[in-house]
């Protein structure tokens, strides 16, 4: 299963999860899933989540076991 | 989201099945007459009290139907111009897929509906089979396929924006 940092960083940098898909180029849904773990991203989409929190791919997102 | 068109589109669909199988119930109990002779050619259809009744009743509901059906898509063509619905798009209208998110949702939605299909046509068939049905039976039959089809597709999509709302 995938982990993510989503939640925590979209709320320590301001964002709304309207915002942040809209930055990204996703709905609002779409950023749900994803903090819920209940959805995948693909690498794009990780790459551009990761973009905005300035940080690196595999500091965003890992799996489990692995942090 | 939920009042999205695309996410609607199930009921509108199964109520037109509900009709349309009232419909069946209607046109299947008629007695019907074919004259075909040298100097005449006419078809006439006799309705029974209760199956006239249904038959106009389901009738008129599905045009007023209708017409509030091609105002909704007028409206969500409107709204969206990016994602304008058609009826004639092969496509089907519910499937959401403005981004991957929402492309997983109609993919897991479809998958349960294909799972549904390889179970129930192969039994309805055999059922078909077996069973000297009457021909309203049969028509009931594959509507009731038609609908679990479209209840399941929504309820699926429901759970995933219910669970997103909260």
């Amino acid at each position: 299963m995938l982990h993510n940092r989503v939640k925590e960083l979209r709320a320590r940098f301001g964002f709304s999860q309207g915002e942040l898909g809209q930055r990204v180029g996703v709905t609002r849904q779409t950023i749900g899933f994803i903090e819920k773990g209940e959805f995948s991203p693909s690498i794009t989409l990780a790459l551009k989540l990761a973009r905005e929190f300035e940080i690196k791919v595999d500091e965003l997102f890992w799996l489990e076991g692995e942090k | 989201m939920k009042k999205d068109f695309r996410v609607q589109y199930p009921l509108w669909q199964m109520t037109f099945i509900v009709l349309f199988g009232i419909m069946a119930f209607g046109l299947t109990g008629a007695s019907t007459e074919l004259i075909h002779t040298e100097n005449e050619l006419s078809y006439s259809m006799e309705l029974a009290k209760i199956e006239s009744f249904s038959v106009l009743g389901a009738t008129i509901i599905t045009f007023v139907l209708v017409i509030i059906f091609f105002i909704k898509i007028s409206k969500h063509n409107k709204q969206h111009p990016s994602q304008k619905l058609s009826i004639w798009q092969i496509r089907p209208i519910e499937y959401l897929e403005q981004d991957e998110g929402m492309t997983h949702i109609t993919r897991r939605a479809s998958q349960k509906v294909y799972t549904f299909f390889v179970w129930a046509l192969p039994f309805l068939a055999v059922l078909f089979m077996i069973f000297e049905l009457p021909r309203l039976w049969m028509i009931l039959g594959i509507l009731f396929l038609a609908l679990m089809q479209y209840l399941l597709y929504y309820l699926e999509v429901r759970k995933h924006l219910k669970e997103d709302d909260e």
